[in-house]
């Protein structure tokens, strides 16, 4: 198999950032531990969730990288399911950084749950098949599987044989099945209106494109030194012919997706739905949402500054932040108004994240970054086939 | 088979908070891990303000969505509708507490409520999330019963280990009833106004059956569909809705 991309040789700022990469990873590490310190000496007692709140900052964290997963491997089957060559360049990136971010995911969720190594058995031996949430497991299991499956096969240059053609469609099904069944997770709870909804699991497949794009924007741009230079034709025709339309597309339709929720909320008259609605509107972080995350990065990939290396950059971080406060938005806002507490709690619930928590979230993300550095460095993620 | 059911008169209700007193007792429940509540709610503003409350223990519904959402079946429905929970089989995902419209489900993996923290005073053993000196003898972990180990939720059980002894057949364990007194649920036992009713919900001849449909009993949040086996008597049945207090 070729390696066109390898032909172009690394210049400096393209090891530098790599080694920012991996010091910003290793200090992850280091402060995740740090703080999961909590998670070991207390257990959760040392996170702020509690009786009330119950799923909190690590819910939303596997919630955001698990559909960034699934974005990433959305991107990878342009090329991969759907024959759109053009995406070669950047699939195999695609396929490792959607390992990289499940990973991350699970971590967060591992660390999340009161007796992770139980799942192992007790839930295949359960089958317990009324639950959105058994289904979820079931999914991103089989979507893992195929994931890692898929990337061994191109790692030995096995693009486009029967068998790897059939696990990138296979890898490609079950994702789809599995951020619906995430979807059904929230989207089913009834007694929760700030969630429940059939449409649900398509807000998540449009967010989980965005966030899938925005990591493309921020990591490749970041792996080839923010410089168009350092990449090959092909991925320099990926990065700025086909990239910038997807990802504007992407971020119009999650815009439009998040302000008919936003005004289907402060509209209703259902309290669990128009209160909690009504309180974020008013945060900063809301507006920091709206402005900076989205309506910015619109405006940027609408000009003629879209194929610009630099600018694809900071649009795609400031996407991947506004997608992470709505995640945790989507998450707690659900939780806020108290669910049957009567005087007990006669306001909003309050909830901030202890530093236990933003370990966890440190910890997962530092192990996903340090996770595609390696890849970055170790498995030759510019390999593209042969035309 | 019976089908146990609850009937609360909230005429009779004082709001006493005995129940949970004794709940917590009988159940060596931890400060806040309020298996049986008293929950107030208050409407209006002065001076026409309205207080209500509903004594809440588990609803033990027909058609749980705790049960429903479980992803291990750690949370079952047995077959005298008890709603219980399987602690070896509970993950701790907490989807049930998301899933619970009554709020009635506890995870005591969490910052404690008063200080001194139970836990520390009474460090658990043998796995128990803290094991005070005296514990009632019954526990069953296959069912929820007894003192919780870390991770998994918790809720009221109906005094699974009392009812689930009664003789076969009877309609109603009545605390009046000398011979049915050690198996009547302790928060119905220690009621001084006698507001609570415990029994078969599936014989028609059952004081609670009768009570229920002479005094046009209810339950709460009936359009969550999960059909609770609790039901309330009295005119103020309706929960109020959610309010902000600035905003009211």
């Amino acid at each position: 198999m070729s390696n066109m991309s390898q032909s172009v040789p690394f210049p400096e700022s393209v090891s530098r950032i790599s080694n920012l990469r991996i010091g910003a990873g290793a200090i992850g590490l280091v402060l995740g531990i740090f703080a999961a310190i909590g998670l070991l000496t207390q257990g959760h007692e040392s996170f702020n969730t509690n009786s009330n709140i119950s799923w909190g900052l690590p819910v939303a964290t596997y919630v955001f990288f698990v559909l960034t997963s699934t974005g990433l491997t959305f991107v990878a089957s342009l090329a991969m399911v759907f024959g759109m060559k053009d995406f070669y360049p950047i699939a195999k990136r695609c396929i490792w950084g959607a390992i990289a971010t499940l990973v991350t995911g699970f971590i967060a969720l591992g660390l999340e749950i009161g007796n992770p190594l139980r799942m192992i058995w007790v839930i295949p031996t359960n089958m317990a098949t009324s639950s959105p949430m058994w289904w979820m497991g079931l999914f991103y299991l089989s979507y893992a599987v195929f994931l890692v499956w898929k990337f061994l096969l191109v790692n030995k240059g096995d693009w486009t044989s029967g068998q790897s053609k059939v696990i990138g469609i296979l890898s490609f099904v079950t994702v789809i099945f599995a951020h619906a069944t995430l979807g059904s997770v929230f989207g089913m709870m009834g007694m929760r209106p700030f969630w429940y909804g059939g449409m649900v699991p398509v807000y998540f497949l449009i967010t989980a494109a965005l966030s899938g794009l925005a990591f493309i924007m921020l990591f490749i741009n970041l792996d080839y030194g923010m410089n168009q230079a350092n990449m090959s034709d092909k991925v320099r025709s990926a990065m700025t012919r086909y990239m910038p339309p997807i990802f504007g597309l992407a971020l119009g339709l999650v815009l439009v997706f998040t302000l008919t929720r936003t005004v289907t909320g402060l509209w209703s008259n259902v309290p669990e739905l128009n209160i909690p609605m009504s309180y974020i509107v008013g945060t900063f972080w809301y507006q920091a949402e709206i402005w900076i995350g989205m309506v910015l990065p619109l405006a940027l990939m609408l000009s003629s500054y879209r194929s610009n290396a630099k600018v694809q950059t900071l649009a795609g971080l400031l996407v991947i932040l506004a997608l992470f406060i709505g995640r945790y938005e989507y998450v707690v806002g659900g939780q806020l108004v108290p669910m049957f507490k009567g005087a007990w709690y006669d306001d909003l619930l309050m909830y901030a994240p202890s530093m236990t928590e933003w370990g966890v979230v440190i910890l997962a993300a530092a192990i996903g970054l340090l996770l595609y550095a390696f890849g970055e460095k170790k498995l030759s993620l510019a390999d593209a086939p042969n035309e | 088979m019976a089908k146990w059911g609850m009937v609360i008169d909230l005429e009779k209700c004082t709001g006493c908070q005995a129940c949970s007193t004794a709940c917590a007792m009988e159940n060596n429940t931890l400060p806040g891990e309020s298996w049986q509540d008293v929950l107030y709610y208050k409407e209006g503003k002065y001076p026409n303000v309205n207080i209500k409350w509903f004594p809440r223990p588990c609803m033990h519904c027909e058609n749980p969505s705790c049960m429903h959402v479980c992803p291990t079946k750690a949370t079952y429905k047995d077959e005298n509708g008890f709603v219980l929970i399987d602690w070896n089989k509970c993950i701790g995902c907490k989807y049930c507490m998301i899933a619970c419209p009554y709020g009635v489900r506890f995870y005591t993996d969490e910052k404690p409520l008063i200080e001194p923290d139970m836990k520390k005073v009474y460090p658990g053993q043998d796995g128990q999330q803290y094991s005070p000196p005296y514990q009632n003898p019954n526990s069953d972990w296959t069912k929820g019963v007894g003192i919780q180990p870390k991770g998994v939720v918790s809720k009221c059980t109906f005094c699974y280990h009392k009812v689930s002894k009664a003789p076969a057949g009877v309609a109603d364990l009545d605390e009046d009833n000398p011979a049915l007194k050690e198996y009547v649920p302790a928060c119905v036992r220690t009621c001084a106004p006698k507001a609570r009713y415990f029994g078969d919900l599936d014989n028609p001849d059952s004081t609670v059956n009768r009570l229920i449909a002479d005094k046009r009993g209810v339950r709460l949040l009936e359009h969550t569909g999960n059909k609770p086996q609790v039901y309330y008597l009295g005119d103020h049945g309706v929960v109020p809705a959610f309010t902000r207090p600035d905003k009211s």
